[in-house]
């Protein structure tokens, strides 16, 4: 998996590339906790890229969205698609989180 | 007709044949089928003496072929052979294939030979190619040619050794047609074959044999519906295996799904069917994953290019535990994603193993 962390004016957008899986979701809780630990309130989070999740990646998509919530942040998620959005339809998560079909729209929504 | 007992062939030290019984009656059609390498046709060739058996005895009528005594080429006449690749002599015409056995062996005289030979050549659709060298002619040709130089002999007793399994698959039918209609007229044969359907439809009775053995035997109904032997299922159903072992929480699950995307990429599998299949895998160890300090789990992936199913077995030693157990999970993501990977989940504890056994749902 591969990350690219960009702030926008009104958010922090993370690229996610690959696979989250079991190997590679501690990462991305590392690197999404230590931006919330920095005050980062505002998140979307692109899965263009994303060809794989499992389980281990959706826990991790949670704890961090908790993690959020409760300092008074948002996260949405944009371009969910194929076999990702099948998984996170099988687990109920499309109604859990905010989705959008692009990057540009969940920044829109942000702000 | 023919009784086998204890048939055994060694070839040095490799026991190709271990311990082979059977009974062959007048008219019976019993095709033999299994692995490659397991005895097929050496049992043919023991049969028919072109391969001396190591132990074990052969009636033919009650007669015992392996006695020193015994005329062999009256046994061969008896019990005649197609071979894979047709042995037929390519220096002499079609005819005189067919009538050179007649003549030498029987004491035939020419023009009987002829005639017979002539009128087998008709039975096997080649009546025009009297004067042609095999050289020729096409594959499935040369193999009816052969099938009507065996008939010359007018045996009792066919054995076809693999008889299509050097043709063209567009040449395949022609013989296996004659073959049919030879056991339509109460021929009795032996056939190794590799060709299931045919096999099926053509034998009185089937037999699987693997490990130098008669493994099972039965009807083709039993044989191909209802296979009560675990090596005779997984040949029938043509099932493909794959094993990985786990002996540690630190398993690289990478190597383990470069190791399943090789597996399928050898069956041809769709992508979808791999992906699906990775997320499952990965979804099942993380529930094992506690498990893993102290217990191996042995895993198992068959694919069944017959039912085109996928079945995953994962056998654990240790406490009698469901690893799918909801009281046991920290949530319920990784099982309903299983779930809705799979159409049947079943756990036994076997012989003090934990089995899961999965199915996986078909695209």
């Amino acid at each position: 998996m591969e990350m690219q962390i960009l702030k926008d004016a009104h958010a922090t957008v993370v690229t996610i590339t690959g696979r989250l899986d079991a190997v590679t979701a501690p990462e991305y809780e590392k690197r999404l906790n230590d931006l919330i630990a920095g005050e980062e309130t505002g998140f979307v989070v692109d899965f263009e890229g994303l060809d794989y999740i499992s389980s281990a990646g959706l826990r991790v998509l949670l704890a961090t969205a908790k993690k959020l919530k409760v300092k008074g942040g948002q996260v949405r998620f944009a371009n969910v698609r194929g076999t990702v959005k099948e998984v996170f339809d099988i687990s109920g998560f499309g109604s859990i989180f905010q989705m959008d079909d692009s990057v540009a729209a969940a920044l829109a929504k942000i702000a | 007709m023919i009784t086998v007992e204890h048939l055994s062939k060694k070839f040095g030290e490799l026991v190709v044949l271990k311990d082979i019984s059977i009974e062959i009656k007048t008219g019976e059609v019993i095709s033999i089928i299994g692995p490659s390498g397991t005895g097929k046709s050496t049992f043919l060739r023991c049969l028919n003496l072109l391969d001396q058996p190591s132990g074990g005895t052969i009636h033919v009528d009650g007669v015992n072929i392996l006695d020193a005594k015994v005329d062999v080429p009256k046994i061969r006449q008896k019990m005649n052979m197609v071979f894979q690749s047709f042995n037929l002599f390519s220096h002499l015409t079609v005819l005189e294939n067919l009538t050179i056995a007649p003549i030498k062996l029987r004491g035939m005289n020419r023009l009987d030979a002829e005639q017979k030979s002539r009128e087998l050549l008709k039975l096997v659709g080649l009546a025009e190619k009297a004067d042609n060298y095999p050289d020729e002619l096409s594959g499935g040709q040369k193999q009816r040619v052969a099938i009507a130089r065996c008939l010359a002999m007018e045996p009792e007793i066919i054995l076809f050794d693999e008889p299509t399994s050097a043709l063209d698959p567009t040449m395949v039918s022609e013989v296996l047609s004659v073959i049919r209609r030879l056991a339509k007229d109460g021929m009795t044969m032996a056939i190794v074959t590799h060709e299931m359907a045919f096999a099926r439809d053509v034998s009185n009775r089937v037999l699987y044999m693997d490990e130098g053995l008669i493994y099972e035997e039965g009807t083709p109904e039993q044989i191909f519906e209802n296979p009560q032997k675990e090596k005779t299922r997984a040949f029938i159903n043509r099932v493909r295996s794959f094993n990985y072992q786990i002996s540690s929480p630190d398993y690289d699950l990478y190597a383990m799904n470069a190791e399943i995307e090789a597996f399928c990429e050898k069956q041809i599998l769709p992508r979808k069917t791999r992906d699906n299949l990775l997320l499952l895998v990965e979804e099942l160890l993380q529930m094992y994953t506690p498990f893993l300090q102290t217990t191996l789990l042995d895993m198992t992936l068959s694919y069944s290019e017959k039912k085109e199913s996928l079945e995953l077995v994962l056998e654990s030693a240790g406490e009698t535990v469901n690893p799918l157990d909801t009281a046991l999970l920290p949530d319920e993501l990784g099982l309903n994603i299983i779930k809705s990977l799979t159409e049947s989940i079943d756990y036994h504890c076997v012989d003090n193993k934990n089995r899961l056994t999965l199915m996986m749902k078909k695209n």
